[in-house]
């Protein structure tokens, strides 16, 4: 992130709620549970009153949204609809998804999200801000493998699976 | 003779143009419905009056956009919202979308002296540190997006602080983003400018909502639905003249044919409508000439109530013998006519008496409109008709009509009977006498009312009926009052006494409270050095918040905000209207929403030793008809007496003027009595039209009193007045038919009341003599 001298750090858990809603918690530095879907956004922190505000206020929080749902639910013609997908391949069996959003709009604060994987198995995702910032989540074991001193390249060559 | 003749009728007739020349070119009609209530005389009243007219909740209109999907519609709300911003007939426009730009940038550094946050807080190390952590929970968090853009200006976020402060007490559900009504419609809130009550400007507001809602490129298939005082103005305005516009058009043509068959000549009616024509123009000239603005209402009524007049002419016609001249005939007539001229004229009088602008309005319209009229009736007219007619004496069946009646049995005890009913009847009635109650008159639909009732719930509108009223010498002493208020306020809110209230201090703080927060901000090198150390092994880049620091120490020497420089944005319009200078102190408003526990708002008013009032918009409302009502019965006593003194000296006569005051008296309170039987409540629409109703029955009575001795000219008695009774009951009759609540209880008071003084002077006349 360009406000900050290092990169972010926290861990918790995703989940799928089932239709168009997730569930992002948060247990590391302080906990927090948000709730996404059905065109808002609501957080709860410890200790504070919860606060909401509509998901077109933060488009990349429906980006995520649409891939996640799509990806899991495996809805190929919802992403389809969203994005723009390039797949590619390289080697052993490690691939990349690119989702380029085909909204005009949205691609003004996202440019695109790349997601890591190998075999049936995500291990990144990661949201390409347009204004040069970049959001890495590490998916399911690659979780565990979050350098203490992360930096942006180190990252990105983890997802990458090299 | 022909010759001077057609001179006269043109001569008239140019004067006539004239006039309406002169009416066309200086008219201007008010819509305004206050200048047809009383002048206040409490404050309350005066507030009341006010706020009735352009008080924040009668400019409020409640928009609900349904008919799509939830995130077309939000779209559309978004929209139309930013369309509405931009148009200065609306002040305010709210949807629900958080607007950082209720504040502009101009006043940005002020959000220090307008939060509370520096009340109970010092901006230090440890605060800043506290706020820096939360900032970077924020940037990891999924509300990242939104505070990215405020974090240097505002990393305490005051911004969002102000805007949860200001937003409505009671916000309806969001739903992406802006407020939504249960029933899956997007909401706004809408100020105009101009006044709720003035039924013109507000219908302007509403077309421009429509106008831009259709202007939106994705509206087809959605529809925006208003509500609000405003817009009950203009329901109520429209449908009064759209009933009234037809009722109007069927009751002239009856009239007109009614006429054509009483007299058979075309000339005749043509002729008789002159003096009515020049009784209307000359009564606008006269309001035109004495007052700036003429009151639309004043007309619609003027013209009802000059109905009257119309009796003249057709005495006239009536009472023309067969070869005599018409000038003759009407100089026999005079006296009697005269007598009725004044009467009315006297009645009519009342409504000045009354101090009411839109009724001495009313009362110079018809008092100058009957003396026309009347005078033309004499002096004009009868030099125009045609020299011989047919005599109406002689039509068979009118002299069978004169035989029946005079045949009825009048047993001196019908009088008693009556009046012991009435009396009786008067007694007996159900439910109250008077209707205090002036929204019992709205004729509005009950679906708009539910609807109304309905959004007002969902968007935590404030309530119409109770105001917080605070004084204090000067402007910054009612934003103190108002802080010192807010503690119990708050305690009361939790009570749930009332589910929330809304104070002057919650938009502009007072000065001192201003001064108090600017002291405490700390200079710019105690900030630079606090922050340093509050962003010590945080991850921030160094100079991230030096706009920050820059607003801070802009913030420390900025002229304290008064509600003046704060009009200019639209918060502080909504400020402006919350404070009022009146006869040497100044009055703060506060609007509540869900008053759930009068008493304990009123045990508020009592503790604060008069600073604070809790004012009853409904009770003042009462009060104000309660005492209208009053004045009007004062002044037509008064009239009543100086009919009796006139009736008495026309008539020379004490024992003719009863028998001409008697039957009119018993039929006005006849009328009463029915009305309250049939569960009417009385209201000042009614009395007004008892006064019509009484002066058309005076007539009656005096025509009849009139003793001739002459059977033939008994006969065209008769015949002039069932003209008059029957075009009476035509007119008015069909008012009755109304639907419109007011419409229905001038007609109905009318026409019971023309049938009732008929049968009462012809069963009450002293001499019907067999011939």
């Amino acid at each position: 992130m360009k406000m900050l001298d290092k990169p972010l750090v926290v861990s918790g858990q995703l989940a799928w709620l089932g239709g168009d809603k997730l569930e992002r918690t948060v247990e590391h530095p302080t906990r927090e549970v948000s709730t996404i879907g059905d065109g808002e956004v609501t957080q709860q922190r410890e200790g504070r009153s919860p606060r909401s505000f509509s998901l077109k206020r933060a488009p990349q929080l429906q980006l995520l949204l649409d891939s996640f749902v799509a990806l899991l639910g495996g809805d190929s013609s919802r992403l389809e609809q969203a994005f723009t997908v390039q797949h590619s391949a390289d080697g052993a069996d490690h691939w990349t998804l690119t989702l380029t959003p085909r909204d005009a709009k949205l691609a003004q604060t996202v440019s695109r999200i790349d997601i890591d994987g190998s075999g049936n198995e995500p291990h990144c995702m990661r949201m390409q801000e347009a204004d040069g910032d970049i959001a890495i989540d590490l998916l399911g074991d690659y979780a565990a493998r979050m350098p203490t001193a992360p930096t942006r390249d180190a990252l990105i060559t983890l997802c990458r699976g090299s | 003779m022909r010759r001077s003749r057609v001179t006269l009728l043109v001569l008239w007739l140019a004067a006539l143009a004239a006039l309406g020349l002169f009416v066309t070119r200086h008219l201007t009609v008010s819509t305004d419905l206050r200048s047809f209530m009383p002048a206040p005389t409490t404050p309350d009243q005066r507030l009341l009056m006010e706020q009735v007219g352009e008080g924040p909740g009668s400019r409020l209109l409640l928009l609900a956009i349904s008919g799509k999907s939830d995130e077309q519609l939000a779209g559309l709300s978004q929209q139309l919202a930013v369309a509405l911003r931009k148009d200065q007939r609306y002040t305010q426009v709210l949807n629900g979308s958080f607007d950082i730009g209720a504040l502009d940038d101009a006043l940005l550094p002020y959000r220090y002296l307008l939060s509370p946050t520096l009340d109970h807080q010092r901006m230090d190390a440890a605060y800043l540190r506290d706020e820096l952590e939360q900032r970077l929970d924020d940037l990891s968090s999924p509300a990242a997006s939104l505070l990215k853009g405020l974090l240097p200006r505002d990393p305490t976020l005051e911004v969002l602080k102000l805007a949860e402060r200001w937003s409505p007490p009671k916000s309806p559900e969001l739903v992406q983003g802006v407020w939504f009504s249960p029933q899956h419609e997007a909401l706004l809130l809408v100020l105009t400018r101009s006044a709720g009550f003035d039924p013109d400007a507000q219908s302007q507001a509403i077309d421009g909502i429509h106008r831009a809602f259709d202007a939106l490129p994705d509206h087809a298939g959605g529809s925006v639905a208003v509500s609000g005082p405003g817009y009950f103005s203009v329901v109520a305005s429209e449908q009064t003249r759209g009933q009234a516009e037809w009722i109007g058009r069927i009751s002239t043509v009856g009239f007109i044919v009614l006429l054509l068959l009483a007299y058979r000549s075309i000339g005749s009616l043509l002729l008789s409508a002159l003096p009515i024509a020049s009784a209307a123009l000359a009564g606008i000239a006269a309001l035109v000439l004495l007052f700036p603005q003429v009151h639309g209402i004043t007309l619609a009524f003027g013209f009802t109530l000059l109905g009257v007049a119309q009796e003249y002419p057709i005495r006239v016609l009536s009472h023309r013998r067969a070869g005599e001249n018409a000038v003759q005939s009407v100089r026999d007539l005079w006296p009697l006519l005269l007598t009725a001229i004044a009467s009315a004229c006297i009645a009519y009088a009342a409504f000045f008496a009354s101090g009411v602008s839109g009724l001495q309005q009313l009362a110079v319209f018809t008092v100058t409109g009957l003396l026309v009229a009347g005078f033309s009736t004499r002096y004009l007219l009868p030099y125009l008709l045609p020299e011989r007619v047919r005599d109406v004496a002689d039509m068979g069946w009118l002299i069978s009509a004169r035989r029946f009646v005079d045949r009825l049995p009048r047993p001196r005890w019908i009088p008693l009977v009556v009046a012991a009913a009435t009396v009786l009847m008067l007694v007996f009635a159900q439910g109250p006498f008077w209707q205090n109650d002036l929204s019992a008159l709205t004729p509005l639909p009950r679906d708009l009312l539910l609807r109304d009732a309905r959004l007002r719930e969902a968007l935590g509108a404030p309530d119409v009926r109770y105001l917080l009223v605070l004084q204090a010498p000067d402007e910054q002493g009612v934003l103190a009052l108002s802080e010192k208020l807010e503690p119990t306020i708050d305690a009361l809110v939790a009570r749930h006494a009332v589910d929330a209230v809304e104070l002057p201090s919650r938009y502009l703080p007072s000065s001192t409270v201003q001064r108090a927060r600017q002291q405490a901000l700390p200079d710019r090198e105690a900030l630079t050095s606090a922050l340093a150390e509050a962003e010590q092994g945080m991850p921030f880049q160094s100079g991230l918040f030096d706009p920050f620091v820059n607003d801070v120490e802009k913030a420390r020497s900025l002229p304290l905000l008064t509600p003046e420089q704060f009009a200019s944005s639209p918060l502080g319009q909504r400020v402006s209207a919350m404070l009022m200078q009146r006869d040497g102190h100044w009055l703060g408003l506060g609007t509540l929403s869900g008053v759930h526990d009068v008493a304990a708002l009123q045990a508020l008013a009592r503790d604060s030793g008069g600073d604070v009032r809790l004012l009853d918009l409904k009770g003042a409302a009462e009060s104000l008809v309660v005492d209208y009502r009053a004045r009007i019965l004062h002044a037509l006593l008064g009239a009543t007496v100086l009919l009796v003194i006139a009736i008495v000296v026309a008539l020379r006569s004490v024992r003719r003027a009863w028998h001409v005051l008697a039957p009119m008296t018993l039929a006005t309170f006849l009328v009463l009595a029915v009305e309250r039987v049939a569960g009417v409540e009385i209201s000042l629409f009614h009395l007004v039209a008892l006064i019509l109703a009484a002066g058309l029955g005076l007539h009656y009575a005096l025509f009849f009193e009139r003793d001739t001795g002459d059977a033939a000219e008994q006969r065209r008695t008769l015949h002039a007045t069932l003209v008059c009774v029957l075009s009476a009951l035509l007119v008015f009759g069909m008012l009755a038919w109304s639907t419109i609540p007011v419409l229905r209880a001038i007609g109905l008071t009318v026409a019971l009341g023309v049938a009732f003084h008929f049968c009462l002077s012809i069963l009450m006349a002293p001499h019907a003599r067999q011939d």
